[in-house]
């Protein structure tokens, strides 16, 4: 043995192996979206963009984009109202039953989400939610409300309560504290939250099976409907379009994150 | 000068519990204008129950909290008008000194013109203005504390509340912020109201200190009486350090009685209107260190112990003496070096010495 601190070969190369075996699936698709051919292959005689050029040409993927794009916009801002004030009610309150809050709010991560969309189709259709714009923004932000509450309740844990002290003793009222005090502290978590929440939305499809059918066609479902009836490699194109554009929003989370710890 | 700008705080009766625990029993004490006024008490005596209980933080389970006679009780804090410097500070991190010290006006809604005026006024009176741009990290633990005097004096607060202000700090800065901010109260002429657990701390600072033990209110008054007057054991170990001579009273008169300790007595005056213990009772005395003197062979004293050096500190500026003595116990003695007619060494027979009226009646604490 050479020492605690280092990792043997067998360690080392187990690590790597899980790592390509979690991103090969994801990196497949580029060289597939490249293709030369009609159909979902690789590339056989050169590499080709007209596949992104028949995505980014095409009304119907354009209108799907930008369907998916305003539901996860509606979403975030539904997930990051609601759980933001919930991660500050139950810090502020802070008693055994804001624990059980905490944990209800939770539960659309724990629970299967086709078990969650089933219920959903049972009570929106009554309502005339189903297949309607406010019925996925709504389904999808308030699934994404566990995300914020995770990630503002996280902030919060960091957050020095003698701050709000130190406001209210100076004379701020509620909303001033949390304006001035609270909310720029853990704007940061917010951000955070908000991120995930708008990821989730933004390729959520078991419930989009349930509770949409022709008015409302998100990227997701057009991807899935695409693979059920042709397999049009357009479909890898929408697919690194996707993975760049949520790249890109990791990376924006993580400099966030950088930048609250740094600064 | 300034009197007239403080203003009067009163706790009448004030009482704090949780659940079983009592952490503040019946307090009450007056605070005058412009005083400066110190909650001294070992950790867990109440003393900051107290100080946020008059902030705002905490509902008093009984009794009343009054400025200048007016019931403030139900107050809560953003309506009370008290300026705070918490423990730590709690300065926000994310604005500049500036912003810090401006926050009180903003929440006032004052316009932009006098609130620049009034922050670059409190900036001065602390010597911070080169450092309004600066974020709260960026500056020292001393000129932090600096900043939250500032952000607590900016909006002319009817009262200013200290919890623990130069605890975070070390000993050489503590001394010097301590002198700044006696010099500051005597500048605003605001009442200050004070938490800390060091003694010095409290001596040096205020006009009046409130000892707290328990949740009680043990003695108050001015540092000089409550260190030259102890009330109880408690006041006189807590205030800095005393020796305990336990005996009964012997021929009491109006100025002092004799105390009976073993084969020994211990001749006591007391001050003008100090009403002597009654006769033949058991009685505590509490004889400070330094008022203990090491007696050259010819030199006399009111009174005399005999006995040898236990251990002995040299402490730079002096020596620190355990002596054993025949029938008082050990009794320690703190005397000047240039001071000292011997050199002390351990086993060394010495004499101590002590006038009569160095020794004060103390009272056993309650339990």
């Amino acid at each position: 043995m050479d020492g605690a601190y280092r990792t043997g070969p067998f360690g080392r190369s187990l690590a790597w192996v899980t790592a390509l075996y979690l991103v090969l699936p994801i990196l497949i698709v580029v060289p597939v979206a490249l293709t030369d051919q009609r159909f979902l292959s690789l590339p056989q005689e050169g590499i080709s963009f007209r596949h992104f050029g028949t995505v980014l040409g095409s009304a119907e993927w354009l209108g799907s984009i930008w369907q998916s794009f305003t539901i996860a916009v509606a979403a975030t801002v539904l997930s990051v109202t609601a759980g933001t004030l919930c991660a500050i009610g139950c810090w502020r309150i802070s008693r055994r039953a804001t624990e059980l809050v905490r944990v209800l709010m939770l539960l659309p991560l724990i629970i299967p989400s086709i078990v969650y969309a089933i219920g959903l189709y049972r009570y929106f259709g009554p309502l005339g939610l189903l297949d309607r714009f406010l019925g996925v923004a709504i389904a999808h932000g308030v699934t994404g409300i566990p995300y914020v509450v995770i990630t503002v309740s996280t902030a919060l844990a960091a957050f020095d309560p003698r701050l709000e002290q130190a406001a209210r003793g100076m004379g701020a009222s509620l909303s001033q504290t949390l304006r001035w005090v609270i909310l720029p502290r853990i704007a940061p978590g917010i951000f955070s939250g908000a991120i995930f929440a708008f990821i989730h939305s933004w390729d959520e499809l078991v419930m989009v099976l349930f509770i949409a059918s022709r008015q409302v066609f998100t990227l997701p479902r057009r991807i899935w409907d695409g693979i059920n009836e042709n397999l049009d490699p357009a479909m890898a194109a929408v697919a690194v379009l996707l993975i760049l554009f949520t790249l890109l929003l990791l990376m924006a989370d993580r400099a966030l994150r950088r930048r609250s710890e740094g600064g | 000068m300034n009197e007239a700008k403080g203003h009067a705080l009163s706790l009448r009766g004030l009482s704090k519990k949780y659940g079983e625990f009592v952490a503040v029993s019946d307090v009450s004490l007056e605070v005058g204008r412009g005083e400066f006024l110190t909650l001294l008490g070992p950790s867990g005596s109440g003393k900051t129950t107290i100080l946020m209980a008059v902030a705002g933080f905490v509902a008093p389970s009984a009794g009343a909290i009054l400025l200048d006679g007016r019931d403030i009780t139900p107050l809560p804090p953003e309506k009370r008008d008290f300026g705070m410097v918490f423990q730590g500070y709690a300065l926000f991190p994310h604005m500049t000194v500036a912003e810090n010290v401006t926050f009180p006006l903003r929440v006032r809604g004052m316009s932009r013109a006098e609130r620049d005026a009034k922050v670059r006024g409190a900036l001065d009176l602390v010597q911070l203005g080169a450092f309004a741009d600066r974020l709260p990290k960026q500056l020292s633990g001393g000129q932090q504390q600096r900043v939250a005097l500032a952000r607590a004096l900016v909006f002319d607060p009817a009262l200013l509340l200290l919890d623990e202000p130069l605890s975070a700090l070390d000993k050489k800065l503590r001394a010097e912020l301590q002198e700044e901010l006696k010099a500051l109260h005597q500048r605003v002429g605001r009442t200050f109201v004070n938490v800390t657990h060091d003694q010095e701390e409290a001596l040096s600072l205020s006009d009046r200190i409130a000892i707290l033990n328990h949740g009680r209110l043990v003695q108050a008054g001015a540092p000089g009486e409550l260190y030259e007057r102890p009330r109880t054991r408690f006041v006189a170990d807590f205030l800095g350090k005393s020796n305990f001579l336990d005996g009964m009273v012997h021929g009491a008169t109006a100025s002092g009685f004799a105390l009976e300790a073993g084969a020994v007595r211990v001749a006591v005056r007391l001050p003008d209107g100090a009403a002597a213990p009654p006769e033949g009772a058991r009685t505590l005395l509490s004889l400070r260190p330094e008022k203990v003197a090491l007696l050259a062979e010819d030199e006399g004293a009111e009174n005399i112990a005999e006995g040898r050096i236990l251990s002995f500190a040299y402490l730079g500026a002096g020596f620190s003496l355990r002596v054993a003595t025949e029938h008082l116990g050990e009794i320690r003695a703190v005397l000047p070096a240039w001071k000292a007619p011997i050199a002390p060494a351990e086993g060394l027979p010495v004499r101590l010495g002590w006038a009569a009226d160095a020794a004060v009646p103390v009272l056993e604490d309650a339990a």
